[in-house]
């Protein structure tokens, strides 16, 4: 074997050992599904809600997305192999849930909730969620639905009822759907790519 | 240029050092995960995980999941740093040959 042979080797080796750290890391980063799960879930709330069953709607939909979220990611995440990343990701959602799942009843059942109020709060929230995310993941494209939703939490806190409406169903648009199914056809992807032959 | 066999044999071999590097960036990885990012078979990566597990470098869990065995591999202190010290030669010898 040459010099040059045996330098080209070695670069491969170390080339190897990159490529498969980033791949055991990007395990951790298939959550396209539940941005589009919880979109849907957002959507189903205000439907709802809007037929007249305010104070029912909400706690029903969001408990049976906490539930639906869990079920579907203990089932996918069987094969799948714990890393800090992900653990931290998780940790992060979780108590932005507990967060919401806490608040919400209690400020509903004082009665201090007005609708611009909590449509600022779940915006600003989930801003600022996405944007703790996005710099773990070093995911640029979540850190836009981060701004976005910032944006819409500021924006919620003018106009009308029906202005606050268009301003939270566009932001669970881009949010949620587009960048879930951003995700996903991401995912997907690196998923054709196949096995990394070592 | 330095000699190759410098480099530690162990983690020399391409699927092992593939393997010990997987592991390196999860906390523990289940046998067909293992197998899928591979592209091993199953005899072949068995056979190279158990060298690791000999040298020390992975320590293996095995449980049943659903009545299913599930064999778990998890990287040890001994492996991150034979990792560490295999990257560290790997640039040394490469820094020789640029400089050859």
């Amino acid at each position: 074997m040459t010099a040059g042979n045996e330098a080209q080797e070695l670069e491969n080796r170390l080339s190897l050992i990159e490529s498969m750290i980033a791949e055991g890391r990007h395990t951790t980063e298939n959550w396209g599904w539940v941005f589009v799960l919880w979109g849907v879930a957002y959507y189903i709330a205000i439907l709802w809600a809007t037929l007249g069953h305010t104070y029912l709607a909400w706690p029903v939909t969001m408990t049976s997305g906490v539930v639906l979220t869990m079920f579907i990611g203990i089932r996918k995440g069987r094969k799948q192999p714990g890393t800090s990343i992900g653990r931290a990701i998780a940790a992060l959602w979780m108590a932005m849930g507990i967060s919401m799942l806490l608040l919400f009843p209690a400020l509903g059942a004082s009665g201090r909730m007005d609708p611009h109020s909590f449509v600022a709060v779940v915006a600003a929230m989930l801003g600022a969620t996405n944007a703790a995310s996005s710099v773990i993941l070093r995911w640029k494209a979540q850190f836009a639905t981060a701004v976005t939703w910032w944006a819409a939490a500021v924006a919620s806190c003018f106009g009308s009822l029906l202005q606050l409406l268009i301003v939270f169903l566009v932001a669970i648009f881009f949010c949620q759907i587009v960048f879930g199914v951003y995700a996903m056809i991401s995912e997907a992807r690196r998923r054709q790519q196949g096995a990394v032959h070592a | 240029m330095p000699e190759l066999p410098e480099l530690n044999p162990v983690i020399h071999g391409k699927l092992r050092l593939a393997l010990l590097s997987l592991l390196s960036g999860v906390e523990e990885a289940e046998f067909t995960w293992l197998r899928a990012k591979t592209g091993a078979t199953d005899g072949n990566l068995g056979a190279q995980l158990l060298k690791l597990e000999e040298a020390g470098y992975v320590s293996v869990k095995k449980r049943f999941v659903q009545r299913k065995p599930q064999s778990l591999y998890r990287m040890t202190e001994a492996g991150r740093t034979a990792l560490t010290e295999y990257v560290q030669a790997l640039k040394q010898l490469l820094g020789g040959a640029i400089g050859d």
